[in-house]
C-alpha cells in the first residue's frame, strides 16, 4: 500500500514515468547541445549535431508512446489537449511534447537529406543547412522546456520529497544536458566516428554541466531538508549515494578529465564517462519518483 | 437553475460525531461503491485513508483531553473526513483535461467522461483526497453529491448523520452556526477549538469543520497552501539554469575560427 500519512496519496507513478522522465531529458538535452552546436560551431560540429537531433527524434515518439502507456487508454491521450493551462505543468507539458516533437522532426529531416537529392521541397544544400541551424535555434527553447518541465511539475505537487525544493527543474535541466550529451558521445562511438577535437569539446561541456548539476543537487538537498530523507539516509540511500553521486557524477568528472582525444576511431575510454552519466541520469529520475510518497 | 445556486457547503461540527460510521454506509450505498477490506489502524477506526472505494471516513483519535480542567485524562476525539472542496484546489488546477471543475454551487468534481488517468491531481491534492481507480483508469473522490444536489436534496452523508455533526446547507448561515460554536466550545475549556476551512485555509472549504483541538490532531495540515504556487519561481529557475547551461554549450561549441585544430 503506496500511503504512509494521511494527508498524501500515491499517484503510482511508476516506470513509464521514470524512463519517460529520463528519455525526454536526453531527447531535450541532446537537442539542444546539437543545436547550439549546429549554430555557434564549426563544419567539425556538424556531425555532432547530426548525431543529436538523429536521437531526439526515435526518444520523442518513444516520450509519446511511454506516456501513452501510463495512462492505459491511448484514447485518452487526447482528452491532454482539450486545454491549454499555463498553472498545470501536465497541461503545459503536454502541448511542450507535442511542439518539441515538431522541431525534432524537422530537424532530423534537415539532418537526413543534408545533401543530394531531397523529395518534396527542392531546397539547395545551403538552405537546408540555413533552415536546419535556424529551426534548431529556435526548437533550443522547446528542448530547455522539455528537459526541465518535469522537475516543475513535481515541484508543483503536495508530495515534500519533490516540492519542498525550488530546483528541481533547474536541477533536471543540468542533468538533461549532461545525459543528452553523453549520448551524442556514446552513438558517435558505437558508429566509430572520428569527431576530432570535437570530443574534446564534448568533454568539456559535459564536466560543466556535471558540476553544475552537483551544485544544483547539493542546493536541492539544503532546501529539502528533512524532507530529502528518504534519498540521503533511508530506503534510497544506497542507490542515490552509489549510483547518482560515485557513479553518475564523480567519476565521469574524473575519468573525463584524464581522456584527451584528437583523431582517429574513439576509443572505450571516450564512451565510459557517458555510459556512467546515462546511469547516474537513470538513477536520479528513478529515486526521486520512487520516493516521493514514501517520505517519512 | 444550476447558474443561480448559491455556494452550498458541508459543515461538520466534528465534537458531536458519536463515531457511529453512517455517513460511510450513506456515501457507499449512494455512490455504489464497492467492499474495501478493512484496514487494521490500531484503534477503533477501520481505515486511515481515502481511496477511489471510500470518498468519507471517520478518524478515531485518541489524544489527551485538551481542557486544562481535564488534565491527564484521554480524550475520544472522532471526525468524519471528506473532500475538503477546496476554493483554490490543487487538483482542479493540476488538472490537464479540464474533468475536474468547479460546480455552480461552488464545490469541486470530476468528469468521469473526461478523465484521462494522469493521476496528477492525485499528486497535488493536499490533503490525500483523490484516488486512483486501477479498474476505470481514472481517479476518484467525494462528489458533493452532484447528482443530489441540483435536485434540491443534501448530501447523503448530511442526511444520514445522526447527530447533525455533518450538515448541508448554504455557505454564510453555515459558517455564522460554525463560529457561534467555536466561540461555544472556548467558554467550555477547548481554549484550542478552532474552524478549519474559513477563507485564511486554500480561499475557504466547502467542506469545513469545527475541531476540538488542532489541526494536526486530526491529521489535517495546519497550513495547507496551492501546490501550483510554485510553478512561477520553479520555472524561473529552470531558465536560469537553460541560460547557464546554454552559455556553456556555446563557449564549449563555438566555431574558434580557422586556426583552430580538426
Amino acid at each position: 500500500m503506496g500511503v504512509v500519512t494521511a494527508n498524501i496519496q500515491d499517484p503510482h507513478w511508476g516506470m513509464y514515468i521514470v524512463w519517460y522522465f529520463f528519455l525526454g531529458g536526453i531527447a531535450g538535452g541532446a537537442y539542444f547541445t546539437a543545436a547550439i552546436a549546429d549554430y555557434f560551431g564549426g563544419p567539425r560540429e556538424r556531425q555532432m549535431a547530426k548525431i543529436g537531433y538523429y536521437i531526439a527524434w526515435p526518444l520523442t515518439v518513444i516520450c509519446g508512446i511511454l506516456l501513452i502507456l501510463d495512462l492505459g487508454t491511448p484514447s485518452r491521450f487526447l482528452n491532454m489537449l482539450r486545454e491549454f493551462k499555463w498553472q498545470s505543468p501536465m497541461s503545459v507539458g503536454a502541448w511542450g511534447l507535442a511542439v518539441f516533437g515538431a522541431f525534432a522532426t524537422v530537424s532530423a529531416v534537415l539532418a537526413y537529406f543534408e545533401r543530394g537529392p531531397m523529395p518534396v521541397l527542392s531546397l539547395s544544400e545551403a538552405d537546408r543547412l540555413r533552415y536546419r541551424r535556424l529551426v534548431g535555434l529556435v526548437g533550443t527553447l522547446a528542448g530547455f522546456f522539455l528537459a526541465s518541465y518535469t522537475g516543475v511539475l513535481l515541484g508543483s505537487t503536495a508530495i515534500p520529497m519533490w516540492t519542498e525544493s525550488r530546483l528541481m527543474g533547474a536541477l533536471f535541466l543540468a542533468s538533461a544536458a549532461s545525459t543528452g550529451v553523453a549520448s551524442i558521445a556514446l552513438v558517435a562511438w558505437l558508429r566509430g566516428l572520428d569527431l576530432g577535437e570535437t570530443w574534446n569539446r564534448i568533454h568539456r561541456f559535459d564536466r560543466f554541466a556535471i558540476v553544475w548539476e552537483a551544485v544544483l543537487l547539493a542546493a536541492l538537498l539544503v532546501m529539502l531538508g528533512g524532507a530529502a530523507e528518504p534519498i540521503v539516509s533511508g530506503r534510497y540511500a544506497l542507490l542515490f549515494w552509489v549510483g547518482l553521486v560515485a557513479i553518475g557524477l564523480v567519476a565521469p568528472f574524473v575519468l573525463q578529465l584524464r581522456t584527451g582525444h584528437h583523431s582517429g576511431r574513439p576509443t572505450f575510454a571516450l564512451a565510459l564517462p557517458a555510459l556512467l552519466v546515462l546511469v547516474g541520469g537513470f538513477v536520479l529520475r528513478y529515486v526521486v519518483i520512487m520516493s516521493g510518497p514514501y517520505h517519512g | 437553475m444550476a447558474a443561480t445556486m448559491t455556494q452550498k457547503v458541508m459543515y461538520t461540527d466534528t465534537t458531536i460525531c458519536t463515531g457511529c460510521r453512517a455517513c460511510m454506509v450513506a456515501c457507499k450505498q449512494w455512490n455504489q461503491l464497492p467492499y474495501e477490506e478493512p484496514e487494521w489502524t490500531g484503534g477503533y477506526g477501520n481505515r486511515s485513508h481515502f481511496s477511489d472505494k471510500a470518498w468519507r471516513f471517520v478518524r478515531f483519535i485518541e489524544v489527551d483531553d485538551p481542557r486544562p480542567s481535564h488534565k491527564g485524562e484521554v480524550q475520544w476525539l472522532m471526525m468524519s473526513d471528506v473532500c475538503k472542496h477546496c476554493q483554490q484546489a490543487g487538483c482542479l488546477e493540476a488538472c490537464p483535461t479540464g474533468a475536474i471543475h468547479r460546480t455552480a454551487w461552488g464545490t469541486v468534481d470530476i468528469d468521469q467522461g473526461i478523465c484521462n488517468g494522469c493521476r496528477d491531481c492525485v499528486a497535488s491534492c493536499p490533503f490525500g483526497v483523490i484516488a486512483f481507480n486501477a479498474d476505470t483508469g481514472r481517479v476518484n473522490k467525494c462528489t458533493f453529491c452532484s447528482d443530489r444536489v441540483p435536485a434540491g436534496m443534501p448530501t447523503a452523508c448530511a442526511k444520514t448523520c445522526p447527530t447533525s455533526s455533518i450538515r448541508f446547507g448554504d455557505k454564510e448561515p453555515m459558517l455564522e452556526m460554525a463560529r457561534a460554536r467555536v466561540k461555544e466550545l472556548k467558554a467550555q475549556g477547548f481554549e484550542r477549538a478552532n474552524l478549519y476551512g474559513d477563507s485564511d485555509i486554500l480561499g475557504g472549504l466547502n467542506a469545513f469543520y469545527v475541531l476540538a483541538d488542532s489541526p494536526s490532531v486530526y491529521g489535517l495540515p495546519e497550513r495547507p497552501e496551492l501546490p501550483q504556487r510554485n510553478v512561477n519561481l520553479d520555472s524561473a529557475l529552470a531558465i536560469a539554469s537553460s541560460v547557464v547551461i546554454g552559455l556553456a554549450a556555446l563557449v564549449s561549441f563555438r566555431d574558434q575560427g580557422a586556426g583552430r585544430q580538426g
